[in-house]
């Protein structure tokens, strides 16, 4: 007994030491800069989520593909949809420790669910994009978007969306951006919010009419029947067995689009040789192929940004998605 | 292909060599993390995901799967000899655990746990063979008004749950429901009691406030009445041996939860931990002798701990069928299908039968490697209460720390951790029961999401929550439950009147 308790008190030391490594410090010679120690890439959720995933699989490949000569260690600091790893990243403050985002970036400061926004941090480099679909049960009446759009004009309370995150984010943005541009009321739409598998649940039972998610989730669900994709959110139509049958809302006549963007940022006082290091590097790994097959198993699409086009990119997004959440009367 | 050939090929992935090694490490590596205060199966998965990398996606996920039920299977343990429940499951099976342990039965309420949740486990992994496909659609039957239905019933539970005054009993649960509303509000995106802190942004995590309240107020309750000579009857193990009698205790609760928790296990979002509660609410009605649960009860022991282990397999029909993580344990084990190239969902069953069945059939060899594997060990794991008190405290403490910190990596959630130990420990002192606070908490969160997801689509209209078969059923079970006892009650009295006159 003595020695399962010794091995269970071994195991998990090993276990807590494994997840609490720290770097700091960095060092210069002539214009070159590199890390000291170890990498830390923040995942600001749990482990499998789209963070966590994203950081790891970049993680992998600068590793494996030697891309770095440090280690990369990937830690994820869960909570407030964000803002705790985001708060850790402020305080560290140190170049080695960066981590991964994407919209909810925008959106969690924008609804005043956070004091940090992307100003308080450099956007290092964007990897991929993924994007929004919108999905109703096999057997609904609707489809297309706009035949659904027809009748939420008509009458925008008659249709519930339902979608994982809260009302102001991304699974409900997505759909308020589009459906505007479709010339819905969008301060009627109905959304409802559920988590742990509810809201695919919910369209399969009949609670809620629309799903609005990624298209990585709709896939298998579509290639069994059970639910039909009206519409996604990217610029030109999917590649993929099934993702390629999926219309766009462009096609479909609605002129817009919604990239569920993810990138890495480092804190807010970066010298400009970190930031290229850090540059060049991920535009390593994206032009890679180990990177290449990860991003055709997930489903991403390539979308590489250097620091700058990446701030621009920002700027944009934001002023676009906050006017939207002012005018829904989310926003903070 | 038929399911009986698709069965047969499960049980030749289950019964190779492979299947059968990595079954055992999967259920013993399980086992023993459960067994630890504050890790339950989300650690425990989590673990071994890194360990699975290059496998073959079948024996790694046979061996996953493992790592899941064991990990229930050992839960009870901490519950049962420390009242430090690791997972949200067993919080039920330390009310009449706990007290057996300490009455000096902790080998015997050890075999109790063991044996309810083999046949719980047993019982379910037949259901999840013959049923698995067609329960699919049981999963999506409950929309938000059934579920809120459901989390109802689960609360007429407090009445139940306290032994003394049913007031105090209601403000404990008061003050679960507004723990349960601290951080951002997912129907509205609005913070809620956060103050300003992030760390409190995601809610309160559930395992801070069941050590808390049970690990750490006893611990309290311990270090402050040492020297009561009362409480060191706690270090004998007593019997292992369960008689004919304590058979009979178990027989009922076990085959009645064993069906009643798959079913419930089957739901997404309800699990374990509503299976085991509920298990315990009703075998407390059906009981003749109601007064015992909560004192060390054999059927309140039995109930939560087959219950739980039932809905442990039951929460594998959505996933495996549906694609739908139902709780936080199978969205981590969804991930683990994702990295192994594996698709649940649908069309799994077509796909990939060596998967589908394979795991089915593991379960089945998985329980009777538990029940081997449990029950001569008993003696051993039991002797912990041996260990001299002052180093058995420490340890909980430090273990109450570990699995905290485990789980977010943050030090606020250690100082949650230790306020709520001291309001358990208060609460103790002014006996307020710790049990109503801990259901209001993990029911009153699901119970108001569902019945604002409900109003939303339903526009307001209150009429949602009874148009339902399912949600009028349940909600006539509540109200009866409710009522019952009154009527009982006043029955005995006016019984009792007269005999007096």
């Amino acid at each position: 007994m003595k020695k399962l308790w010794g091995l269970a008190i071994l195991s998990l030391l090993v276990f807590t030491v494994a997840c609490g490594e720290q770097s700091s410090g960095t060092t210069e010679s002539d214009g070159e800069w590199k890390p000291d120690g170890n990498i830390e890439i923040v995942a600001p959720g749990g482990a499998g989520g789209g963070w966590d995933t994203t950081a790891r699989s970049v993680g992998k490949v600068l590793e494996d593909q030697e891309i770095v000569e440090n280690d990369v260690a990937v830690v994820n600091k869960p909570g407030g949809g964000g803002a705790v790893g985001w708060s850790y990243i402020n305080s560290t403050n140190s170049p080695e420790n960066i981590f991964v985002s994407s919209p909810p970036l925008i959106f969690v400061p924008l609804n005043g669910q956070s004091d940090l926004s992307y100003e308080d941090f450099t956007p290092l480099s964007n990897m991929i994009a993924d994007y929004g679909a919108f999905a109703v049960a096999d057997d609904a009446k609707w489809n297309n978007l706009n035949e659904l759009f027809e009748d939420m004009k008509a009458d925008p309370s008659s249709v519930t969306v339902v979608g994982a995150s809260s009302p102001g984010s991304m699974d409900h943005m997505q759909f308020v951006k589009v459906a505007k541009a479709a010339g819905v009321d969008i301060q009627k739409i109905k959304y409802v919010s559920a988590q742990d598998g509810g809201a695919l649940t919910q369209i399969l039972n009949g609670s809620a009419d629309v799903y609005s998610t990624g298209v990585a989730e709709t896939i298998e669900q579509v290639k069994a029947g059970k639910i039909k994709v009206l519409g996604v959110t990217s610029e030109e139509r999917l590649e993929g067995e099934v993702l390629s049958t999926f219309e766009t809302a462009k096609e479909q006549g609605i002129d817009t689009t919604f990239v569920n963007w993810r990138g890495f940022f480092g804190p807010k006082d970066m010298s400009p040789e970190a930031v290229a290091y850090y540059e060049e590097k991920f535009k390593e790994v994206s032009e890679s192929h180990a990177f290449a097959d990860i991003r055709s198993k997930y489903g991403w699409d390539e979308m590489y940004m250097d620091s700058e086009a990446y701030k621009e990119f920002l700027k944009e997004q934001t002023e676009e998605l906050g006017s939207l959440l002012e005018e829904l009367g989310l926003g903070k | 292909m038929g399911a009986l050939d698709g069965l047969m090929q499960g049980f030749q992935v289950a019964f190779s060599w492979e299947g059968i090694l990595f079954v055992l490490i999967g259920v013993v590596t399980g086992t023993l993390i459960g067994m630890m205060p504050g890790l339950g199966p989300i650690s425990a998965i989590a673990i071994m995901i890194p360990v699975t990398y290059g496998m073959n996606p079948s024996s790694a996920l046979v061996m996953m799967a493992g790592v899941y039920y064991g990990a229930v299977f050992g839960g009870s343990t901490s519950s049962i000899l420390l009242n430090a429940p690791g997972i949200s499951g067993t919080v039920a099976t330390s009310f009449d655990g706990y007290p057996m342990a300490q009455r000096g039965e902790a080998g015997k309420a050890l075999a109790v746990a063991a044996i309810s949740s083999f046949i719980g486990g047993t019982v379910s992994v037949v259901l999840l063979m013959l049923f698995a496909p067609a329960l699919a659609s049981v999963a999506i039957s409950f929309g938000p008004p059934e579920y809120f239905a459901l989390m109802f019933l689960g609360l007429t539970a407090i009445s139940s749950l306290s032994d003394g005054s049913t007031v105090k009993a209601l403000i404990s649960a008061t003050l679960g429901f507004m723990a349960a509303t601290i951080g951002i509000d997912a129907q509205t995106g609005t913070n809620r009691f956060t103050f300003g802190n992030p760390n409190l942004m995601e809610g309160i995590d559930f395992l801070v406030i069941a050590l808390g309240l049970f690990a750490l107020a006893e611990v309290c309750f311990l270090i402050l009445n040492r020297k009561d000579k009362s409480l060191s009857k706690q270090s004998d193990i007593g019997n292992l041996k369960l008689s004919r009698d304590d058979f009979k205790e178990m027989k009922g609760p076990m085959t009645r939860q064993s069906f009643l928790g798959f079913l419930l296990g089957v739901l997404p979002g309800a699990g374990a931990t509503i299976a085991s509660f509920i298990g315990y609410i009703t075998e407390k009605r059906i009981t003749k002798k109601p007064e015992e649960f909560g004192k060390g009860s054999i059927k309140g022991l039995s109930a939560p701990e087959t219950a739980n282990n039932a809905a442990t397999s039951g929460a594998f029909v959505p996933l495996l069928s549906l694609g739908i993580p139902g709780s936080g344990t199978t969205a981590v084990m969804l991930g683990a299908f994702l990295v192994m190239g594996i698709q649940p969902g649908p069309l799994l069953v077509q796909d990939r039968p060596d998967v589908f069945w394979g795991i089915i059939a593991s379960m089945y060899i998985g329980n009777v490697f538990l029940l081997i594997l449990n029950l001569p060990l008993i003696p051993y794991i039991a002797k912990i209460l041996k260990i001299s008190r002052p180093l058995l405290i420490s340890l909980v403490i430090i273990f109450s720390l570990i699995g905290v910190y485990s789980i977010s990596f943050s030090t606020f959630d250690l100082y949650l951790l230790l306020a709520f130990g001291l309001l358990g420990y208060l609460m103790r002192l002014f006996s307020f029961p710790a049990a109503p606070f801990i259901l209001a908490f993990i029911l009153g969160g699901m119970m108001e999401q569902a019945l604002r997801q409900a109003l939303t689509a339903s526009g307001g209209s209150l009429l949602v929550l009874v148009e339902d078969p399912i949600s009028v059923g349940l909600l006539a079970v509540s109200f009866l439950s409710f009522i019952v006892p009154f009527i009982r009650k006043k029955r005995e009295d006016n019984k009792q009147n007269q005999d007096a006159a």
